[in-house]
């Protein structure tokens, strides 16, 4: 039996977000010296995902797990630690992102692609493929600015599940479009995940649906790893955790 | 008297230098220093005589121990304050040191990346400008009709109005608003370049200087458009033209490269600073005056000022000669014309650095 190898590594990564966010030339006259506080979305996190394993991030709202996630796909390099992804090509799929208005959606799957590091042949070889699991029909030709949020977002799925990389990850998008799409999506989802060369990350509040799909789920509390393990554990202990608190403001 | 004589060639590195050591607040008497001291030595001497050289400065003037002392002053002083401008740019718009490494890391980097994203940036070229011909009513025919409009506009405005007689004048402004327009759009564009690109910019990595560079090809093709209503209008007028024609192309690319540098700077400004669009829009106006997009500035400003203004302005610069060797048949100012080409070099650099350095916390503002 061969032995896995691991297809994503994370040392000890932090990441900073500085909260100076914009500045207007009038703030800054105003304002002698500005206080740049820094605010640690991610800290110290370590973890490693075997090749063709499903990994569940679960966590509160703002305890950095999208942070964490486009950092691992390049969005940002973190700015303390490593990250290292064994030279594996890397999709980040988001809800509502990525696309250039003006532009139809065909335009919008080659650049896409293209960005992912697709050739044009390779692009327009799938495409068919990537319209026809869309369902968008005769709007394919269209500007994605006069697309339905529905479409949009089944467009956005189609093509990181059409166009494959060797690591995906997915943040909150299971639960795409109408009834019969989300079955279908996730039964997409499932085909991709059975792939055993695929590696997948999946950022999600359903604990139902990490617990169907993930072999392994993190924890992120306040950017940190609060628990790291199998599936049902960790679920177990956060469910419990979020369940007082649910009741607490009432 | 040896150590007077070579003075000359030490005094503007040295004073590069205490100013790059005092913006840095760091001790330079290391091995760092004595990097910095020589690359400023090399670099602000190199200046100092290709200026010298371009001025026709006899060859009495390159030997330092028989030059004259005016010579030596004015030699000293021109290189003093290019090293001031020197370190002042580089500490100002570098926030840390750049070490030679550095340099090379990114100048491979950029090559690599340019290599890579080199078809992607054509591709969304292409599709912007396919989707601004599906979207509009009139396709491709704007933009043919909006220069041709202004052209009209301007040539009644000052040809009539106020009088302006330049020969050839509607090909003489023609030729001033496009090239200025490729210069103003880009610019513009910059400034928003990012958070205009946030669904990209959020999603994926590329490096954010290939938005610029996508957008620019865009204008150019536009910008080649209208050179073509040019050529047409060549014969229209019946302008006589000569083989110094050629010239067209260096130029065009000369403006591209220095409409990227500013721009790809700019670009990263345009992130952080809320109201840089309000500043551009003033800058810009106030230079499209003094660019004379429908003026010729050698002619109409009084001497001295008119001929400086048209050196020290690249795109006056890069105007005024498009119009000598397409409409006058003149021969290309081809010296100037690279040391422009050379400053605008120096400018994509440090704007291509400025954004490596900083594209990491774009995605963290926007």
């Amino acid at each position: 039996m061969r032995e896995k190898k691991s297809a994503i590594e994370l040392e000890d990564v932090c990441i900073h977000y500085s909260i100076m966010n914009h500045v207007s030339i009038r703030k800054t006259f105003l304002r002698k010296k500005k206080r740049n506080e820094v605010f640690e979305a991610v800290k110290h996190v370590t973890f490693s995902v075997q090749e063709g394993d499903i990994l569940g991030i679960i966590g509160k709202n703002g305890s950095g797990k999208s942070t964490l996630l486009k950092s691992i796909a390049g969005v940002f390099s973190p700015n303390a630690g490593k990250i290292d992804l064994k030279g594996h090509s890397v999709s980040l799929m988001s809800l509502g992102v990525g696309f250039k208005d003006t532009l139809s959606g065909r335009e919008n799957i080659v650049l896409s692609g293209m960005l992912l590091g697709f050739s044009e042949r390779e692009i327009e070889e799938r495409a068919q493929d990537i319209i026809d699991f869309a369902e968008i029909g005769e709007f394919i030709d269209r500007p994605v600015r006069t697309y339905s949020s529905g479409m949009y977002s089944k467009l956005a799925f189609s093509i990181t599940a059409m166009l494959e990389t060797d690591i995906m990850l997915v943040d909150e998008v299971l639960s795409v479009g109408d009834e019969q799409f989300r079955k279908k999506s996730l039964s997409k989802m499932k085909e991709l995940i059975n792939d055993r060369k695929r590696t997948v990350i999946i950022v999600s509040h359903s604990i139902s649906t990490l617990k169907e799909l993930c072999d392994q789920v993190l924890w992120l509390h306040d950017g940190e790893v609060r628990r790291i393990g199998k599936t049902e554990e960790v679920l177990g202990e956060y469910a419990a955790y979020m369940a007082p608190e649910a009741k607490s403001p009432k | 008297m040896f150590f007077v004589s070579i003075a000359m060639f030490f005094i503007a590195p040295l004073t590069a230098w205490k100013i790059h050591s005092a913006m840095r607040e760091t001790n330079m008497w290391d091995k760092k220093g004595i990097k910095v001291i020589a690359a400023y030595f090399l670099v602000l001497n190199a200046a100092a005589f290709a200026v010298s050289a371009y001025r026709g400065v006899d060859m009495q003037g390159w030997n330092p121990f028989t030059t004259t002392v005016s010579f030596r002053l004015k030699y000293i002083a021109l290189s003093t304050l290019m090293g001031v401008c020197m370190a002042c740019v580089l500490c100002g718009f570098l926030n840390r040191g750049i070490t030679v490494a550095e340099i090379r890391k990114y100048a491979v980097r950029f090559f690599v990346d340019m290599k890579k994203y080199f078809p992607y940036a054509v591709r969304a070229a292409r599709a912007d400008l396919k989707a601004e011909v599906t979207n509009s009513f009139l396709d491709w025919m704007w933009w043919l009709i909006e220069p041709f409009c202004m052209m009209l506009i301007y040539t009644v405005m000052f040809g009539v109005v106020f009088d302006a007689a330049e020969e050839y004048f509607p090909i003489f402004i023609f030729i001033g608003i496009t090239m200025w327009s490729f210069f103003t759009r880009g610019i513009t564009g910059s400034v928003e370049m990012v958070r205009a690109n946030r669904g990209i910019v959020t999603r994926i990595y590329l490096p954010k200087y290939i938005l610029l560079f996508s957008k620019l090809m865009v204008n150019g093709f536009k910008m080649l458009v209208s050179f073509a209503v040019i050529a047409v209008m060549l014969v229209v007028f019946r302008v006589r033209v000569t083989g110094s024609v050629l010239a067209m192309a260096p130029i065009l690319a000369v403006l591209f490269l220095i409409t990227f540098g500013i721009g790809s700077i700019l670009m990263h400004y345009g992130v952080y600073v809320n109201d840089l669009s309000y500043i551009t829009g003033i800058l810009l106006t106030m230079m499209m005056y003094l660019t004379g997009t429908f003026y010729a500035v050698a002619k109409r400003i009084p001497e001295p000022f008119g001929t400086v203004l048209e050196k020290c302005n690249p795109i006056a610069f890069l105007i005024a000669e498009m119009r000598n060797v397409v409409l006058y048949g003149q021969a290309l100012d081809w010296k100037l014309l690279l040391l422009w080409c050379v400053l605008s070099v120096f400018l994509v650099w440090i704007g291509v650095i400025t954004i490596y350095r900083n594209e990491n916390s774009y995605v963290k503002v926007i």
